[in-house]
């Protein structure tokens, strides 16, 4: 048995944490960033949905999710050629960054129904 | 003879020496777990307490201030005081015995988080009987803790007594990490962990990352009720929601770090009494990762009603409900294993049952409480009081109970009683929900927390009557389980080995366990070892597997791969060593100090308490009270101080991860207040010099790649020139150090007037504490190198400074642009 540890391999144990770090720094920059925009540039509250704040936020979520997928697709292609530890690995790193993809839509959903600073 | 060399080795010295020196995981797991038991008896009477004083309308049986002081007292002790160190003493006695190792990688640090466990909890819970006992809620929400509203003792006994023990939180996190990691037996590879040591080992990361926020605010408090600097007073240009932001940056993540190693109990117990593996241990295992980090995404949901912004509301609110998925994950799992296997309803499996119950309860209401409107709705009142123990009696005790019940025999040799121990359970079963069912309905109907008496008008009278009768048929039941745990070590029949028919190495140890736990190391080829091999406590206990015996008479340990379990090295530990007590006595004395604000004393023993942590790792590596270098040593595997790796350089590692979670949550209290603060003052003109600040920076970069370069150095084998090399860097670390005071004494900050300079003068503290402590660690390293203790034979130490180095480095540089260049590109009036 042979287990890659190159990074950023499939089957390097810091594919573990690896998705669920980038939801957790999604997280931070979603909430921070819309406390600090609106802090400093609240937009016009009849405008609702319809900011700029709301948009960069969901295009910013758009692309972590897009990672997200990226990096569990890779995992779990990965994990049909390996065996042993390299193929635990692969196929559980597979599952959490496609938890943390839902997490992504899950808590960015609100994005497209609420105002961002009322 | 091999059990005699080992218990000469391993064993510790009789009377009270031994007593005061021992660093054996079994023994102060053990001390862990009955000083934690000590204080959930305390807590106890305290529960009792309140539910005597609101059985009835209008009681006066305690004062309001009395009765403040009992519940902030009765939720302190059981969260910091009983939760967390009991089950870090059950980690600590159980981890080494299920990776199949002796002991801990850092046995000296069991020792100093146990007393320091024990001397903050004394000086903590003495403020209760000298009737000055914290009264702002175990939360400690500012500022009603703040001096201006709580001017006696009581916070302080809170903020100091708490830092002290986690301290003792904090070192357990670091080693049962690090031993996780590096120290399982051979051919223990990830997926062939027990699952166990996953949640332990999740617990202890979260502990590191978790509890420096609330480290960082404690010391904010302080700072403010002992000299005026205004952190969370908004004349002052700070914020009390600061508190609530960094107190819930640890109090969220605190409810899973008390409830994983509980559900680690319940995954061991499940497959053993279901007579088969579990099912989807993957599963599980992403469980435990998702819960771990999803569970710092939520601590704003306990702030709903400060007035955020409904879309950041909305986020929380999504990912608390998210983490009900891992914990669902986990609740499937165990019903499917039991559906598959065939259940045994033993006594431990009755608690695993209560648990299942009472916590699948909990958990329902925590999803109610996530949407917002509802949160609203019952913000401080009972129905979250009724919440919270569902959770975490559930989530906890009613799984330790089933733990203490299963590893019981493993402990004393002898079984409890099934009589007993069924009559404990549906004493505490039935009391238990008797007090709280009805305290979700107490709640609904409006009655607030903290309310020292209510009256008859408000109809809360019968539902308060039945949760005080239950709150009594509880502590019955504890009482009748005490009362078990008491008479079975006189009249328990004898225990055989592995009487559950467990699949996991503890089994394998001999009952009640020896000193040195295993003599030989096995080798483990799949998660079930018992299971495979039924013999293999008899195949050890002879001798018959790797590093039997122990004719050098040093304490050893396999360390290896984190990832394949391949062994690497051997791992000598230290023996029995009074340091550990020695360094957590001048602690307490740092404490009290403070608490009775005789700063000179405090400096003086935090002084005297520094240089005997030195001295404790002086004693380390070939050093002659260590493991000199000797001609018969054995090199595949080498002992780990004559390799660049080893347990130390790894419990630097996870011990920068917490300083680092302090570093960030003070660069967010630093944003926060500059953000969202009403009445923050920045100034025109930044008071910190900025060619000072890259100066000083420069000397520590430099000295930083210096100490880089020579590492690599050491390890290609050239040593030459390398005490001089290390006094070099040393000396430019002095300069770095001397440059950083000249900027802190030219900034002339007026911490007390300002949020702004009470910050910055922290921050500045931060980085000359860690400057002196690298550019002194770096002269002993000068000074160990010109002794012959860090050769080329022996590059071990270089490399765990070298990350203290690195870490300060960066650290340093992104402190310089968050105060020094960020306020100056954004302007003041940013």
């Amino acid at each position: 048995m042979s287990t890659p540890r190159r990074w950023p391999a499939p089957s390097h144990p810091l594919q573990l944490i690896l998705g669920l770090s980038l939801w957790s720094l999604w997280f931070v920059v979603l909430y921070g960033g819309l406390s600090v925009a609106c802090e400093m540039a609240p937009p016009e509250p009849s405008r609702g949905v319809f900011t700029a704040h709301n948009a960069t936020l969901g295009l910013l979520s758009l692309a972590t999710l897009g990672l997200l997928l990226w990096l569990a697709w890779s995992c779990l292609s990965a994990s049909r050629r390996q065996e042993g530890v390299a193929c635990y690995l692969s196929m559980v790193s597979a599952g959490l960054h496609l938890f943390s993809g839902g997490g992504v839509v899950v808590v960015g959903l609100p994005l497209l129904m609420l105002p961002p600073c009322l | 003879m091999l059990h005699r060399e080992l218990e000469l080795a391993w064993g510790s010295p009789a009377g009270l020496r031994g007593m005061l020196t021992v660093v054996n995981h079994g023994t102060l797991g053990l001390r862990f777990m009955v000083t934690g038991l000590v204080f959930f008896l305390l807590g106890g009477v305290l529960a009792m307490l309140v539910r005597t004083q609101l059985a009835f309308p209008d009681q006066d049986f305690m004062s309001p201030d009395v009765y403040s002081q009992v519940t902030t007292m009765h939720g302190t002790v059981m969260m910091f005081l009983f939760a967390i160190p009991v089950l870090e003493g059950l980690a600590i006695y159980l981890i080494p015995k299920m990776i199949g190792t002796r002991d801990l990688a850092c046995p000296r640090l069991t020792a100093f988080g146990y007393w320091c466990y024990l001397f903050g909890g004394i000086i903590l819970f003495s403020s209760l009987l000298l009737d000055m006992a914290p009264d702002s809620g175990w939360f400690m929400y500012t500022p009603l803790s703040s001096g201006e509203y709580s001017p006696g003792s009581g916070s302080d006994f809170w903020l100091l007594g708490i830092t002290f023990v986690e301290i003792s939180a904090l070192s357990a996190g670091v080693e049962l990490t690090v031993s996780i990691l590096r120290t399982r037996a051979s051919g223990m590879a990830l997926h062939r962990m027990p699952l166990f040591a996953w949640y332990i080992l999740a617990m202890a990361l979260m502990i590191v990352v978790g509890f420096p926020p609330l480290i960082l605010g404690s010391v904010l408090l302080e700072l403010e009720r002992a000299v005026g600097m205004p952190f969370f007073a908004v004349a002052g240009g700070g914020d009390p929601v600061l508190w609530q932001h960094l107190f819930w940056l640890f109090g969220h993540p605190e409810v899973y770090i008390i409830f994983l190693p509980a559900a680690g109990i319940v995954s061991t117990l499940i497959p053993v009494f279901a007579g088969r593996p579990m099912v989807g241990y993957g599963w599980i295992v992403a469980s435990i990762l998702i819960t771990g980090f999803i569970s710092f995404g939520l601590w704003v949901h306990h702030m709903f009603t400060v007035g955020i912004p409904q879309l950041a509301q909305a986020f929380f609110s999504a990912a608390s409900m998210l983490v009900a998925v891992p914990t669902a994950i986990q609740v499937f799992v165990w019903l499917t294993t039991l559906w598959l296997g065939r259940p045994r309803m033993t006594l431990p499996m009755l608690w695993v049952l209560g648990f299942l119950v009472i916590f699948v309860c909990g958990g329902l209401t925590g999803v109610m409480l996530a949407l917002v409107p509802f949160n609203w709705q019952v913000h401080d009142t009972h129905f979250v009081v009724a919440h919270m123990h569902y959770v975490l009696v559930g989530g906890m005790f009613f799984p330790l109970m089933a733990g203490l019940y299963y590893w019981l025999p493993l402990v004393t040799g002898r079984m409890p009683s099934e009589s007993l121990g069924r009559l404990g359970f549906w004493l505490t079963f039935s009391g238990f929900n008797l007090t709280f069912l009805i305290m979700h309905w107490t709640g609904l109907l409006g009655m607030p927390r903290r309310i020292a008496s209510y009256e008859s008008a408000m109809g809360w009278d019968i539902y308060n009557l039945i949760s005080s009768v239950g709150g009594f048929m509880m502590s019955a039941g504890i009482a009748v389980v005490l009362l078990d745990l008491a008479l079975h070590g006189r009249f328990g029949r004898l225990a055989p080995r592995n009487p559950w028919c467990a699949d996991t190495l503890e089994w394998a140890v001999a009952t009640p366990p020896t000193s040195y736990t295993f003599a030989s190391l096995p080798q483990v080829t799949s998660r079930h070892p018992l299971w495979e091999f039924p013999q293999l406590g008899e195949s050890i206990r002879l001798g018959e597997h790797e590093r039997a015996g122990a004719p050098h008479g040093r304490r050893e340990l396999l360390g290896t791969d984190p990832l394949t379990g391949r062994v690497r090295e051997i791992i000598h530990l230290p023996g029995n060593s009074v340091w550990p007590l020695a360094a957590a006595l001048v602690l307490a004395v740092v404490c009290i100090s403070l608490l009775v604000r005789l700063y000179p004393l405090a400096l003086v023993a935090f002084v005297v308490a520094a240089c005997m942590l030195l001295r404790w790792s002086w004693e380390n590596g070939a050093h002659a009270s260590a493991t000199p270098l000797g001609d018969n040593e054995p090199s595949d595997p080498a002992l780990h101080s004559r390799t660049p790796d080893g347990p130390g350089r790894w419990t630097m590692g996870v011990a920068l991860l917490a300083d680092g979670a302090f570093f960030l949550s003070l660069l967010f209290g630093w944003c926060y207040l500059w953000t969202v603060s009403p009445q923050w003052r920045m100034p025109d003109v930044s008071p910190l010099s900025l060619p000072m600040m890259i100066a000083s920076g420069l000397a520590l970069t430099l000295a930083a790649s210096w100490l880089g370069r020579r590492c690599r150095a050491i390890v290609a084998g050239r040593e030459e020139g390398l005490a001089r090399a290390f006094a070099g860097i040393a000396a430019l670390g002095g300069v770095h150090l001397l440059l950083l005071l000249t900027l802190a004494v030219q900034a002339a900050l007026a911490p007390t007037d300002s949020a702004h300079d009470a910050v910055l003068w922290v921050g500045l503290a931060y980085l000359l504490v860690h400057a002196t402590l690298a550019t002194v660690l770096m002269l002993l390293q000068a000074r160990r190198a010109a002794l012959g203790l860090v050769s080329a034979r022996l590059p071990f130490e270089p490399g765990v400074v070298l990350l203290f180095w690195r870490y300060h480095t960066g650290a340093y540089w992104i402190l310089v642009a968050a105060i020094g260049v960020l306020p100056r590109v954004l302007g003041a009036n940013a």
